[in-house]
């Protein structure tokens, strides 16, 4: 199991120059900086389709692959042809967004989880197609506006609940997945590092609010986050060998509503639709309490 | 040295080829008539004859995509069909793109069916990779070899398919001499990592990485540099071709076309893969009756060997052009449409017709092929025929 890690023990060096072309307040930037400076060096990166080109600034070798459902099967080539040189020190890792993961990646991610691919797998959390225009995916909140599911007459913005991605990869019985968020960067970094040196596949799907997509003010990306893990929202823990661990058991959820309410994206939400988002997370709280500290499957 | 030979199948000539290219990556997925391919070179990764990374994919498209990047750092090849081809086609793109020498063995199979055509390969035509047809094992195990000399040569560096008819070859024994492992090590050198990628190059990666991105370069660049070189081919094409029939005796025309019998006549017959071996013996029992017409195998289709038509043109007063494809809505198939823009130059255009033959694995027997030969004749000295396209 992974330890935070304080912030004053991370590398002091930068993998990642000043600047880039990411909207302001992006958390997947904060992911993007994080990833680089925990795996540094080692590091080499594979990037498809999302709002990853405006993580360009990070210093380590890339491959952008225009193949948007290429991930898994792109990392896999690398981890394999480092393998074969003897130098499976390389860190093989993607940065990559939420549709390249969950949806067009998914049959390539959930293949190099079960051949056990040498890679990992940081899945950026912004709950849309955000560098294509906010289009729904199958990570998007259920009754979230994006631009494919608007409010009118005849919808209520998308109408599936979320898939949940982590626990479907622990399921593959993959030595390593975890949630994190961009509010509790001490847990990620723990997490980030004790993945780093595993052999095998490894995943953590980190939230990462996105203030152009969701429609809230820039300076609160990192507040959003942090309110998600607290209602429950976005529960923090991971799995390992197949036992889950919660990283942060608030004692009391705070309610879905104010986080909600403060973004953009829900601003039509009524009062029932809220209460059904309610249930549902407590519900799901509920299973991961009792989950907590056993195995999952 | 004593020549070794085995009688094999199609599929597993090529798995020799990659073996004694000494691939380092292979990704695989079955797929009819591609599957033994993969299942033999996992009999000798088992075995121990190969010192090779096996990766059984869960689709072509990974195939393709983990090719792309395992054949920036080692030298790495896949095999596939019809459909499965079909469904790499997005990435095929992507591996033009970034310039890596990956080697490809396509199994033709229609895409209308199990039995072979070439509409998979055509359905690639303009993916940036250079394409070699092949008219028996023997050619389909030597070709495989030649094809990492050329896709690596740094003139070049571009992805390269090999290609052969589905169940005609795949499936069909017959004996092949299988060269030598310390000629094949002497004629194709080791690989050379044409990609930097690991983390002490991070500098010229990202370089590479933004050349290939940048938006203030001409945004055509690519796309000239990548037709520049495959027009090199050409030549390298010809030069390893003469290579290889030094080390091996063995070579496949000038490498780009196969002149058949085209000693003093007046017709050609144009033809690829298996269709083109059948031909051989119908221009044999026409030139025992005195009919005055050789056969074109074209060997490599990208890239189009237009200035060998172009000589071509200059002895043939017609050519009947045979496609085992259709480009629906033209008037005649693609290798048709290709010979004939060739020709648009030259002074004295000779006649062309054009036979649709063969699709989803139809017979195209020596009767058939004798008849094409003799409307081709027919229109070489002089008579209207009609029609120009026509389906047999």
């Amino acid at each position: 199991m992974s330890k935070p890690v304080p912030l004053s023990k991370l590398n002091e060096k930068e993998f990642i120059t000043p600047a880039n072309s990411a909207c302001q307040g992006c958390a997947g930037s904060i992911v993007a900086r994080i990833v680089s400076k925990v795996i540094g060096k080692d590091m080499v990166r594979q990037e498809v389709a999302c709002c990853g080109p405006a993580f360009g600034n990070i210093t380590q070798p890339v491959f952008y692959g225009e193949i948007f459902e290429g991930a898994g099967a792109m990392m896999t080539g690398f981890a394999r042809a480092f393998n074969k040189i003897d130098r499976s020190d390389i860190r093989v890792t993607g940065i990559i967004g939420d549709g390249g993961t969950i949806d067009i990646g998914f049959q390539g991610l959930s293949a190099s989880a079960e051949r056990g691919e040498d890679m990992l797998w940081v899945c950026y959390d912004n709950e849309a197609y955000m560098n294509t225009g906010g289009q729904r995916s199958s990570a998007t909140t259920k009754y979230a506006a994006t631009t494919t599911t608007p409010i009118g007459e005849f919808s209520r913005g998308k109408s599936e609940q979320k898939k949940p991605l982590p626990l479907l990869v622990a399921m593959h019985r993959v030595p390593y997945t975890a949630t994190a968020s961009v509010a509790y960067p001490e847990d990620f970094i723990g997490k980030l590092s004790y993945a780093k040196p595993v052999q095998g596949f490894r995943f953590i799907q980190v939230s990462a609010p996105c203030p152009t997509g969701w429609n809230f003010d820039p300076r609160y990306s990192v507040k959003i986050a942090k309110e998600m893990v607290l209602s429950g929202l976005w529960p923090l823990y991971e799995v390992v060998e197949g036992n889950l661990k919660l990283s942060l058991k608030p004692k009391k959820l705070k309610p879905v509503r104010d986080v909600l309410k403060s973004q953009g994206r829900f601003r039509h939400i009524t009062d029932d639709e809220v209460d059904e988002i309610q249930t549902w997370v407590d519900t799901n709280w509920a299973r991961l309490l009792e989950k907590d500290g056993g195995p999952v499957f | 040295m004593a020549k070794k030979f085995e009688v094999m199948v199609g599929n597993k000539a090529v798995a020799y080829s990659a073996k004694l290219a000494r691939v380092k990556y292979v990704s695989a997925f079955p797929i009819t008539p591609q599957t033994t391919i993969v299942q033999y070179l996992a009999d000798m990764i088992a075995n121990g004859e190969i010192d090779a990374d096996y990766v059984t994919m869960e689709g072509e498209l990974s195939c393709q995509a983990s090719a792309i990047t395992a054949s920036t750092t080692v030298r790495s090849f896949t095999a596939t069909s019809g459909p499965g081809l079909l469904y790499m086609h997005h990435p095929m793109h992507m591996t033009s793109w970034a310039r890596l020498p990956l080697v490809m063995a396509v199994v033709h199979r229609s895409t209308k069916g199990m039995q072979p055509d070439q509409m998979d390969t055509m359905s690639q035509r303009d993916t940036g990779w250079l394409m070699w047809e092949c008219q028996n094992s023997q050619e389909l195990l030597d070709t495989g070899i030649m094809s990492f000399k050329i896709a690596e040569d740094p003139r070049i560096r571009l992805p390269m398919i090999f290609m052969g008819d589905g169940y005609i070859l795949s499936y069909t024994s017959e004996p092949v001499e299988i060269p030598a492992q310390e000629e094949v090590d002497a004629f194709l050198p080791p690989y050379k990592r044409p990609y930097p990628m690991l983390p002490e190059e991070s500098e010229e990666a990202r370089a590479l990485m933004k050349q290939m991105w940048n938006p203030y370069v001409d945004p055509q660049k690519v796309w000239i540099d990548q037709q520049q070189a495959a027009m090199n081919a050409k030549q390298v094409i010809k030069e390893v071709n003469a290579d290889f029939e030094k080390w091996f005796g063995r070579s496949y025309g000038n490498g780009l076309v196969e002149e058949y019998k085209c000693d003093d006549v007046d017709a050609v017959l144009v033809a690829m893969g298996t269709i083109a071996s059948t031909a051989k013996t119908a221009i044999d029992q026409l030139q025992r009756d005195g009919k005055k017409i050789g056969l074109i195998a074209i060997k490599s289709f990208k890239p189009f060997p237009d200035e060998e038509f172009q000589r071509i043109a200059g002895y043939a007063k017609a050519m009947g052009v045979i496609d085992r494809n259709v480009s629906t809505g033209t008037n005649g198939g693609i290798t048709f449409t290709e010979v004939r823009h060739s020709l648009y130059d030259v002074d004295e255009r000779p006649s062309t017709l054009n036979f649709q033959a063969g699709m989803r694995g139809k017979e195209v027997r020596v009767e058939d092929l004798k008849r094409m030969a003799d409307k081709t004749l027919r229109a070489a000295y002089g008579e209207k025929v009609s029609p120009i396209v026509e389906w047999v």
